[in-house]
């Protein structure tokens, strides 16, 4: 094989805890050839594909990516992150969201290699993977086998719709699929490999190593040792490349994000019912406190407490990314700043203003007048700095959901460290009520009570988005 | 359209004729309240749409009832078809009841919500069941397990509306009492009393419609389910191999 090299790894070493799985790996991929990563169980060949993806940090070497189009430091062990956008790639869970639609899940995978999702190319794809009738439903009733389908066709789909040689990255991609798939793939895969790209796949499937041009076999110890494959199978005809167009990871990922919540407002629900009944149980507790200055205070804290909660609970983005492991798709699309990117789209943007003037409403009761109007003046101010509050929250959820056992983690516990924040917007919010507003930075003044929230929001946010990358 | 589509449509159409009619009969001809009994008088004409609603609600949590039954005894297809309709028109005519509501309560309450009050707080919490079912429907695999534990849900949500429809007499605190079955005692007036019902059998009209179009739709959808299977099994069809020059 003499083409190009596509993607390069040089001394790779990954720990999996106290074990190393990969000890010192190198492995480059050319073009034009398919290699099959084989082993036993728990050798390493997931590790090693996911590590050239750039899901896992490096204690030492480098990942490095060289296509025509763009070349990048995917991850090296010095902290350096690029994305691999454009590549293809399918995990070993089918990293899909049940609420997308497969026509949606395709058109993601194409946008994000940066090629031009016409409905022609998708619908031919969809054909061919006999997917077309499904091609308008939601992944969440498919059955296994079609959502590895899908999968696969999404991993594959990159290069297929490419004229320049890029690479695909499939994680036991044969695993669930029935006979005629398994020869579509073998199809695919040989006919993409006439076209230039280099393919890896991660398997245990002997009919799918014998398509390999090489196999690597990853061993117990962490080392790799190359072999030549058989390289059996015939290419197929496949769908024709598609036009390049620019292509953003972050704004395809907002759009994910946006169109799953607009078809299932689980995250509006789950902040909004908590909130409710936060407000309905302080409109009870408020009845017969006097609403008089010696109670700003308390009055203030109770006005904040429903936005407060709702922005402090867990977003339903992290549920959607845990599903299926599509959160670590989107976080080789999108690369370093996948964790930031999260962490402000689950957070909580639209509910904490309206409910504070709806709380303001239901608990200002016969409240002096004069307060009431400079008051309600001012009042989206604290709320806007809830915003912060809200995303070091989802940064801290997203921390603990790293943990392999998310569930039985006591996150909450975190979280206090968020009331801070919000004893300053009490005060601010007190302030108002006591004084009305000054635009004075002095302590005690309202503004400078919300920047010191907003402001140590920020810090707790950053904390929990930079320390837990490399 | 098929004879069973025009039909539910004719009756969708009627219903809301209907519908429209008894809120301008409510609006302009029927007979203000006393001034003393109430605190916003006036208000209280958007209760010829709120009453039926309400009682319209039922009927729907009925249906859900009696599908969720079906479903679990016979696992019959046309108990999950009703079970669907069921929790949707829940939800539909819920939302009629607790936006119609609060719009009176702050007129005359002075406040949209009382959480004290048994009646308001079952009905919100029927009208989250019929929400969750609804969501729930949508987001999940459509499965035996799924349909399992839904139809548990609904079956404890509709355990609610014997307490919520006997709320006011067991418990009552600030919604008023059960209309018609007390207006011989209350002396509710009989031109009331009659755009009252008017408005049951106008919104029932509706209910009607709406149950005979939403069945034909899950029906259709069931059908569909089936077809898409068929076409699951053989869809990959044998690939076309290209020149051996290519494939090579």
């Amino acid at each position: 094989m003499g083409g190009r090299i596509l993607i390069t790894g040089e001394g790779l070493v990954v720990n999996r805890g106290a074990r190393e799985v990969l000890r010192g790996a190198d492995f480059a991929l050319r073009e034009g050839e398919v290699v099959a990563l084989v082993g036993p169980n728990g050798s390493g060949k997931t590790t090693l594909l996911e590590s050239l993806a750039g899901l896992h940090s490096l204690a030492a070497g480098s990942v490095r990516l060289s296509l025509s189009t763009y070349s990048t430091v995917v991850r090296d062990s010095e902290g350096e992150r690029g994305s691999v956008a454009g590549i293809g790639l399918t995990l070993q869970s089918d990293a899909v969201c049940g609420e997308e639609t497969v026509a949606e899940h395709l058109g993601h995978a194409i946008r994000l290699a940066g090629r031009d999702d016409a409905a022609d190319a998708l619908a031919s794809m969809l054909t061919d993977w006999g997917m077309s009738h499904r091609a308008g439903e939601s992944v969440s009733q498919l059955s296994d086998g079609l959502r590895r389908r899908l999968a696969v066709l999404c991993g594959l789909a990159p290069a297929a719709l490419s004229l320049e040689p890029t690479i695909c990255l499939l994680d036991e991609p044969s695993e669930g699929l029935d006979e005629a798939s398994r020869r579509l793939l073998i199809g695919w895969l040989r006919a993409l490999t006439a076209r230039g790209h280099g393919i890896v796949i991660a398997t245990h499937d002997p009919e799918l190593t014998s398509a390999a041009d090489r196999i690597i076999t990853v061993s117990g110890n962490g080392r790799l040792t190359s072999d030549p494959g058989a390289a059996l199978g015939d290419a197929v005809e496949m769908v024709e490349p598609s036009a390049a167009q620019e292509a953003s990871a972050f704004s395809e990922f907002v759009s994910w994000a946006w169109r799953i919540e607009k078809r299932n407002p689980l995250d509006t629900i789950t902040r909004g019912t908590p909130a409710l009944v936060a407000l309905l149980l302080t409109y009870t507790m408020a009845t017969d406190i006097p609403r008089t200055a010696e109670n700003h205070d308390l009055l203030a804290a109770l006005v904040l407490a429903p936005a407060f909660i709702a922005a402090v609970v867990a977003p339903a983005l992290i549920k959607r990314l845990a599903e299926e492991r599509s959160g670590d798709w989107w976080r080789a699309m999108i690369g370093p700043w996948s964790r930031a990117t999260f962490s402000i789209m689950g957070a909580s943007f639209i509910l904490p203003i309206p409910l504070t003037y709806l709380a303001w409403y239901v608990l200002a009761g016969d409240i002096d007048s004069a307060v009431y109007d400079e008051v309600l003046r001012w009042l989206w101010l604290p709320p806007l700095a809830m915003i912060d509050i809200s995303c070091a929250a989802a940064a801290l959820h997203l921390m603990v959901a790293d943990l392999r056992r998310a569930s039985a983690a006591a996150g909450s516990l975190l979280l206090l460290v968020l009331v801070w924040p919000f004893l300053e917007l009490t005060s601010a919010l007190t302030t108002l009520m006591d004084t009305g507003m000054s635009f004075e930075l002095a302590m005690g003044e309202p503004i400078l009570d919300v920047l010191i929230a907003a402001g140590s929001a920020a810090l707790i946010w950053a904390v929990a988005v930079i320390i837990p990358e490399d | 359209m098929s004879t069973r589509q025009e039909a539910g449509f004719n009756l969708l159409a009627i219903g809301l004729a209907s519908v429209s009619i008894t809120a301008l009969l409510g609006l302009f001809y029927a007979p203000s309240v006393s001034a003393e009994s109430w605190e916003s008088p006036e208000a209280y004409r958007i209760l010829f749409l709120h009453v039926p609603f309400a009682w319209s609600s039922f009927l729907a949590f009925t249906l859900l009832f009696i599908g969720a039954v079906k479903w679990y005894a016979k696992r019959d297809e046309n108990g999950w078809i009703w079970f669907q309709t069921g929790s949707d028109l829940g939800l539909v005519f819920g939302l009629g009841v607790i936006t119609s509501g609060p719009i009176w309560g702050s007129a005359e309450w002075g406040t949209p919500w009382d959480w004290g009050d048994l009646r308001l707080n079952t009905f919100a919490l029927l009208t989250a069941v019929a929400l969750f079912l609804v969501l729930s429907r949508r987001s999940q695999a459509d499965s035996q397990e799924t349909r399992d534990t839904l139809s548990a849900v609904g079956l404890f949500g509709f355990a609610l509306v014997p307490i919520t429809a006997l709320a006011t007499t067991w418990y009552q605190e600030r919604h008023p009492g059960v209309l018609i079955i007390d207006s011989e005692d209350s002396g509710l007036d009989p031109e009331i009393k009659m755009i009252l019902l008017f408005g049951f059998l106008s919104m029932c009209v509706v209910f009607a419609g709406l149950v005979r179009l939403s069945n034909l739709r899950y029906r259709l959808a069931a059908e569909l389910v089936g077809v898409k299977r068929n076409l699951d099994e053989n869809s990959v069809a044998a690939p076309v191999e290209l020149d051996s020059e290519v494939g090579s």
